[in-house]
């Protein structure tokens, strides 16, 4: 099954080759992608290019499968990788909801105040978000609101806001040379980060650098 | 993390099999395995390898490093040492239980080889249990993790980041932590 | 969250709300007409000036922030120097939780209430914490451990053991499939799994 390697990424690719390399690379943003979105406090910039790169390559891959002889040794390989796929994939876009859900007006007013290329969410999940809010007023004032005194009856999206710990500790690794972070709460202390390194320091040291792939979450 | 993510993220490691079948290239979305033939030896991601063993269309060569006597060696150096020595892989300790668990009888001395490894992974806790409580003792805001494993970083997940924490709210009074990007907390 | 956030107090975070909930002392400062049934052991209508007073934290905090502080709070003792000189000398030995089950949640607002104290009690807050540590991480690691415990912990302490404990308790699983070469990884588990009802359907 030749063609299996032969998923189109982009109208420009035409080598083999080259397509192959692009596919891996994909996967291999998605995987990191997930790990961040795990174990980053804040929702981080969207990255459905990748996502929606990769479920192209799988509907692919599956309709090429669907021409495989059902003793083919392939069908059974190509069938697990494509469940790992689809979990990194599952999993990332889960991880990103349950911060919806957890931060959805924090979110929301963030978002309100960024413009379409710079936004952190995918259209399907702002349109999730400002449901999901709506279902939750729609809530309170239902079942508790509604019943108040006058003047305790609106719904208090300031007091109600939950916002990420930014100051929460993580785990990472350098990709790149970083000189010169400095260490929240101290005097003025700075840090290099050799490529490769492994770190545990506060999430807004470093927010910017795994917005910009400099550093990734472990 | 759960420990069956870690170890998700280890079956992307390659490790060398011997096929009993011979097959063309194939072409994976992760990148090309094969060609596959008979009695020649390939390297194959662990979760292929693992699979094919269960099917019994391979057998698996064990990892280099994966020798009881250099392990041995390692483990004394790992002893010896105030600080964590290198291992030979990030996910030393998931490769083991995968590929010892699957092929024992392929590898030689397979129950010498988890005896060490389990003697490096205790040795290893135990240090970073210390250093952990050396590391809160001494108020740091930072610390570097140099050759510390996969599984090993997620043992201590979420006990020393959320410990940290707390400690940081302690001293700066819980506030700070809803305020923007900063260092400003105290 | 399928990777946990550590804990900081929201509008819907219940150890918030239950912390407080903790009474403290306090000392009234403006007569306040009418209030007298605040003070059980009273039979005055009025609050007068000197009146001492439980209130809980939640309540108490909003009168003495105010410009012209209604109340003045008393550090409750176990904040006050005697009881930090006993936690400097050996605060691993002390059921914390019996002194308050919201120790430190507590001594977070009672700082803040109190004019002087504050970072005194802040350090003796991150002393206790950071002697005791060893003892939380020894009790989490330790799967088998008495379940009884995390009882003797207070709450900031007892989160803390508990999602050790849970993490440890899950690796201990995970190493201890390799004792038993039947039993595969969940994730090789759900591949195949998810394998066969596919032949199943094709």
């Amino acid at each position: 099954m030749e063609d299996n390697g032969d998923v189109t990424m982009t109208a420009e690719d035409d080598g083999q080759e080259e397509e192959e390399v692009t596919a891996q690379s994909v996967l291999l943003a998605i995987e990191e992608a997930w790990l961040n979105e795990k174990f980053a406090p804040e929702i981080l910039p969207h990255r459905s290019d990748l996502v929606d790169c990769m479920l192209q390559q799988i509907t692919h891959m599956e309709e090429n499968m669907k021409r495989l002889d059902k003793e083919d040794l392939r069908l059974m390989i190509h069938r697990m990788e494509l469940d790992r796929i689809k979990y990194v994939i599952t999993n990332y876009l889960r991880a990103r909801l349950e911060k919806i859900e957890k931060y959805t007006i924090h979110i929301l007013s963030q978002e309100a105040t960024r413009s379409s290329e710079e936004c952190y969410l995918t259209v399907a999940e702002l349109q999730f978000a400002k449901e999901f809010l709506a279902n939750i007023e729609m809530l309170f004032k239902t079942i508790a609101l509604q019943h108040m005194p006058g003047n305790f009856q609106t719904f208090e999206v300031d007091t109600l806001t939950v916002k990420p710990n930014l100051q929460a500790y993580v785990f990472l690794r350098a990709n790149d040379r970083i000189n010169g972070i400095i260490v929240p709460g101290s005097m003025d202390e700075e840090i290099d980060l050799e490529p490769g390194s492994q770190h545990i320091i506060q999430y807004s040291a470093v927010a910017d650098l795994v917005k910009s792939g400099a550093v990734k979450l472990i | 993390m759960d420990p069956c993510e870690v170890e998700f993220l280890s079956e992307k490691e390659l490790v060398s099999i011997v096929p009993n079948f011979s097959f063309d290239t194939i072409h994976l979305i992760s990148g090309s395995v094969g060609p596959f033939r008979a009695g020649l030896p390939v390297k194959v991601p662990i979760w292929l390898a693992v699979n094919l063993k269960q099917q019994q269309k391979c057998r698996i060569i064990n990892q280099d490093w994966m020798d009881a006597d250099s392990l041995n060696e390692a483990k004394e150096e790992e002893k010896l040492s105030k600080l964590f020595t290198k291992m030979p892989s990030n996910h030393y300790m998931e490769e083991a239980q995968l590929l010892l668990n699957v092929a024992s009888d392929d590898i030689s001395d397979a129950d010498r080889i988890k005896t060490a490894i389990k003697d490096i992974w205790d040795i290893r806790m135990s240090k970073l249990r210390t250093s952990i409580d050396a590391f809160l003792k001494s108020e740091g805001l930072h610390a570097k993790l140099d050759h510390l494993t996969a599984m090993e970083i997620n043992s201590v997940r979420p006990l020393l980041p959320h410990a940290l924490d707390q400690m940081l709210r302690i001293q700066t009074g819980g506030r700070a932590t809803q305020s923007h990007y900063s260092g400003t907390s105290q | 969250m399928a990777c946990c956030q550590s804990y900081i107090p929201d509008y819907f975070a219940i150890t918030d709300i239950l912390s407080t909930e903790e009474r403290i002392s306090c000392k009234i400062e403006v007569e306040l007409p009418g209030l007298g049934f605040l003070d059980s052991s009273s039979q005055s209508e009025d609050l007068t000036v000197g009146t001492k007073v439980e209130l809980p934290l939640w309540l108490a905090e909003p009168l003495k922030s105010l410009q012209n502080s209604v109340v003045s709070v008393d550090v409750p003792k176990i904040y006050k120097e005697g009881y930090r000189e006993i936690l400097e000398a050996d605060a691993e030995v002390i059921v914390l939780s019996k002194w308050n089950p919201f120790y430190y949640e507590l001594g977070m607002h009672v700082r803040k209430l109190s004019d002087r104290d504050y970072e005194i009690i802040s350090e003796s807050l991150l002393q206790t914490f950071k002697s005791r540590f060893q003892l939380v991480m020894d009790w989490s690691q330790n799967a088998t451990s008495d379940p009884t415990l995390s009882i003797q912990l207070p709450r900031l302490e007892r989160d803390l053991f508990l999602s050790g404990q849970q993490a440890k308790i899950r690796l201990v699983e995970w190493l201890k499939m390799g004792t038993n070469e039947l039993v595969v990884s969940e994730i090789t588990t759900n591949l195949k799994k998810r394998k066969r009802e596919q032949y199943e359907f094709d």
